[in-house]
This record gives C-alpha cells, sequence and structure tokens, in this order.
C-alpha cells in the first residue's frame, strides 16, 4: 500500500510540469498582471523545466501549450509558441554547455533567453500588425528576470520530491 | 580555436537538432512548425477558416472549463468587495440619487424637445430588434490585446466589424467569428482606431485606444474647442458603425483629450451587437 501511495504522489509530482504548462495556458495566467508589474510564468516554467529535467516538458507539449496560449489570447498562431521555443532552446543549449547547476547560473543564462525570446515575440507581433506596447513588454521582461529566483525555489522543492 | 568552435556547434546541434529522451520531436522541428503557422496565419481561405474556427472553439470551450474554479474565486472576492464598500456605496448612490431627482425634470424637457425635432427631420429612430444579445464566455485581457470571447458566432450571423454595446454605450467591436463564438475587441486596446464626433463641439476625431489606460482622440482640428465633459459618439464615418452609439466623455488631463467611457471594461457580462450595416461588414 505505502509502495502504491509513494508511486502515485511519484506521479503526480512528475506531470506536474505539465498540468501546470497546460492550466495556465488554458487559464490565461501565463502572464500574471499585477498593478504596477507583470510576471511572465509561462518564461520561467519551460526554462527551469527544460534546463532541469527535460523529460518532464516535451517540446511538443510546449509548442501545443504555446499554440493554446495565443487562441486564447487572440494573437496570431504560432507567436507565443515560437517565444516558449526559444526559451526552450536556449534552455538546452545552456544544459548542454553547462557543468555545474547552481541559482545563479541559471538566471544569468535566463538574460540572453529572455531577451530573444521577446524579441521574436515583438517581431512576430510587429510583422502581424499589431501594435506592441514597448515599455509593458520591456518592465515585463525585467519583473520575469526579477521573479525567476521565487519560481526557481518552488519548481526546485517539486523536483526534490519527485526524485526522493 | 578550432575546437572550441567545434565545441559550440556540437552544442548546438545537440540542443536544436537532437531529440532529448523521451522527447517526440527536435526543438528545431518545432520552431520551424511554429514559422509555418505563423505565415499559414496569413492565408485566408475558406477550408482553413472552417479548421480555425472549429480549434478555437474547442479550445475556448476547454478554457471555459479550466477558468471554472478561478472564476468562482474572483467571485467570492468580488462578493467580500461589495460588502467592505457597503456603507460608502451607500452614501455614493444615496448623493447620485439626489442629484438624477434634480435632473429628471430636465430630462423630460429634453425628452420632449428631442421627439419633436426627429419628426421635424423625419429621422428614422433605430428598431431595437437590430440588437442581439450575448453573453461573455472568456475574458482573458493580454497585456497587448483588450478582448473577450463571446458566446455567439456564425451560427447567429455575427460578422466582422459589427459595433458591441454594453448597453446602448458603444464598448468594441468584433474581430473574429467563429462557429459559436466571436472575439469582441475593445475600445481601449492598442489596435482600436474608432471614427467619433464630439457633442456639443461636433469635431470629428479618431477614439484611440492605450491598453490599460483611457482611450484619446486623436487628428482633432487644431483650433478645436473641446472641454471637460463634452460627449463622445460614434461618427458613422466609413459605414462601418451607426452613428450616434454613445462612447464616452472628455476629460483634459495635461492637454491630453482622454475619453472616459460611459461602461466599466471590466464589468461587463452580457453585450448587445449591434446587426446594422451587415452588408458593410468587413
Amino acid at each position: 500500500m505505502a509502495y502504491i501511495y509513494k508511486q502515485i504522489r511519484f506521479k503526480f509530482f512528475e506531470l506536474l510540469p505539465l498540468l501546470l504548462l497546460f492550466f495556465i495556458s488554458l487559464n490565461g495566467n501565463s502572464i500574471i498582471d499585477l498593478k504596477y508589474f507583470s510576471i511572465n510564468v509561462h518564461y520561467i516554467l519551460v526554462y527551469y523545466w527544460v534546463l532541469r529535467k527535460p523529460q518532464m516538458l516535451g517540446y511538443g507539449f510546449i509548442f501545443l501549450s504555446g499554440i493554446i496560449n495565443d487562441i486564447v489570447f487572440g494573437l496570431p498562431l504560432g507567436v507565443n509558441a515560437l517565444s516558449l521555443l526559444i526559451i526552450a532552446a536556449v534552455a538546452a543549449y545552456a544544459r548542454v554547455v553547462t557543468v555545474r547547476i547552481t541559482l545563479i547560473n541559471d538566471w544569468i543564462s535566463f538574460i540572453p533567453a529572455l531577451l530573444i525570446a521577446n524579441f521574436i515575440y515583438f517581431l512576430s507581433l510587429y510583422f502581424s500588425n499589431y501594435s506592441v506596447d514597448y515599455l509593458f513588454l520591456f518592465k515585463n521582461s525585467v519583473v520575469t528576470f526579477i521573479f525567476y529566483p521565487v519560481l526557481w525555489g518552488i519548481f526546485s522543492l517539486i523536483l526534490n520530491l519527485t526524485k526522493s | 580555436m578550432d575546437t572550441s568552435r567545434e565545441d559550440v556547434g556540437i552544442a548546438i546541434r545537440s540542443a536544436f537538432l537532437a531529440k532529448g529522451s523521451k522527447q517526440k520531436f527536435s526543438l528545431f522541428a518545432l520552431i520551424v512548425l511554429s514559422i509555418i503557422f505563423l505565415f499559414v496565419e496569413t492565408i485566408e481561405t475558406k477550408p482553413l477558416n472552417y479548421f480555425r474556427s472549429f480549434i478555437k472553439d474547442v479550445i475556448y470551450r476547454g478554457a471555459l472549463v479550466v477558468s471554472t474554479p478561478s472564476k468562482s474565486i474572483n467571485n467570492f472576492t468580488d462578493f467580500v468587495k461589495e460588502h467592505v464598500h457597503l456603507y460608502d456605496d451607500y452614501n455614493k448612490l444615496k448623493k447620485e440619487n439626489d442629484d438624477l431627482k434634480n435632473k429628471i425634470s430636465e430630462t423630460d424637457f429634453l425628452e420632449l424637445e428631442n421627439s419633436q425635432l426627429r419628426k421635424l427631420i423625419e429621422e428614422q429612430i433605430s428598431s431595437s430588434s437590430n440588437l442581439m444579445s450575448a453573453r461573455v464566455m472568456l475574458d482573458k485581457q493580454s497585456l497587448y490585446l483588450n478582448s473577450f470571447i463571446i458566446n455567439i458566432g456564425g451560427n447567429k450571423n455575427i460578422k466582422n466589424g459589427m459595433a458591441v454595446l454594453d448597453g446602448k454605450n458603444f464598448i468594441g467591436r468584433i474581430v473574429d467569428v467563429n462557429f459559436f463564438s466571436s472575439r469582441v475587441l475593445l475600445v481601449s486596446d492598442l489596435n482600436s482606431k474608432i471614427p467619433v464626433i464630439t457633442e456639443p463641439s461636433a469635431h470629428h476625431a479618431i477614439l484611440n485606444g492605450h491598453g490599460k489606460n483611457e482611450p484619446t482622440l486623436e487628428y482633432l482640428p487644431e483650433n478645436h474647442n473641446i472641454q471637460n465633459g463634452d460627449k463622445v459618439y460614434t461618427s458613422g464615418k466609413g459605414g462601418i458603425f451607426s452613428p450616434g452609439i454613445p462612447v464616452g466623455e472628455v476629460k483634459i488631463e495635461n492637454n491630453i483629450i482622454k475619453v472616459l467611457l460611459f461602461s466599466d471594461l471590466s464589468q461587463i457580462t452580457f453585450i448587445n451587437i449591434n446587426l446594422e450595416n451587415l452588408d458593410k461588414g468587413k
């Protein structure tokens, strides 16, 4: 009985990132918009899990969640999918070249990921004739970067639960 | 030097092209697929539009189910807030009621005068049967698109470009029609540009959305005499919307002419769609 309980718990925590990914896409919470700032949780989620345990978050699922997000927010199909895949690509590259995993390493390598992904996001919207609020995009990037360690801590806790 | 370049090449190949463990697709393939999707979005053909509408309808329903818990939490929060502000609201309403009572006689006279003038110029009063009601299904405001989804679409002859009203006030237009749902682009959105006219100054202008901030009036003549409190209506220019739909009133701040909308866009549950100009809707 204890073994079955352990297996269920293990399976649940293993599926948690995936469930979160689709929940925030469908629920439209990929960007938490507070009064003075906004945080892109979607980017942090994808970046962390692709960097730390890519087998828990398939690239196909990331693509699909991006497409769902585009539909929920009414953006041209592919905009979010593309920027999320760029985040995943930078994370995958960082994973290949990094030997030691620390918060500081992760955090610093998150800067190019954010910059490239938001640049691609801006370009896709620009070429689809959508107006973009540059200041909002910039503020969002900065706050997402600052907020990264908080979610890093929470996700590391989940990651430890899948190990134990 | 060569070795270092080779290492970078290997790392990039490994990250982009190789399928990782338990991965069914490589990142490169999916990035290419996303770009293809973006290009396909620009193609307008009937089968593609049907397919898009079907997919969107399915995802909207899924999103509706998933957002039920958060909706319940929001409703509960609103409920608590309403109770907390009960006393303030009571005082505000009492004052408003007194003001309105004072204005009733004035309004009655204006209504009478208005109906007489309408008869004089033989103006056709638009019939309320031109309106179709709908419910807001999903209200997911993104940073870049202030819009929501309503529960009727092609099944009720809704077309792109139709005016959307909250009661009798203009709040936006239809921008995307699916089989059983449509997307309403609100006047506050960055992409929203609505031809309007001010009253009593009678200046034509474009109402420009700014996301979170109030929309502003632009392309006004240089020597305009717009003042605080002037009313803003749709002008009907371009033949997309009917003229004379109330939008809001002018508030001038630091020489910027803002428009305070008559409707609170965050509190909309039911809307009316003006079915007029059906054949003119793009």
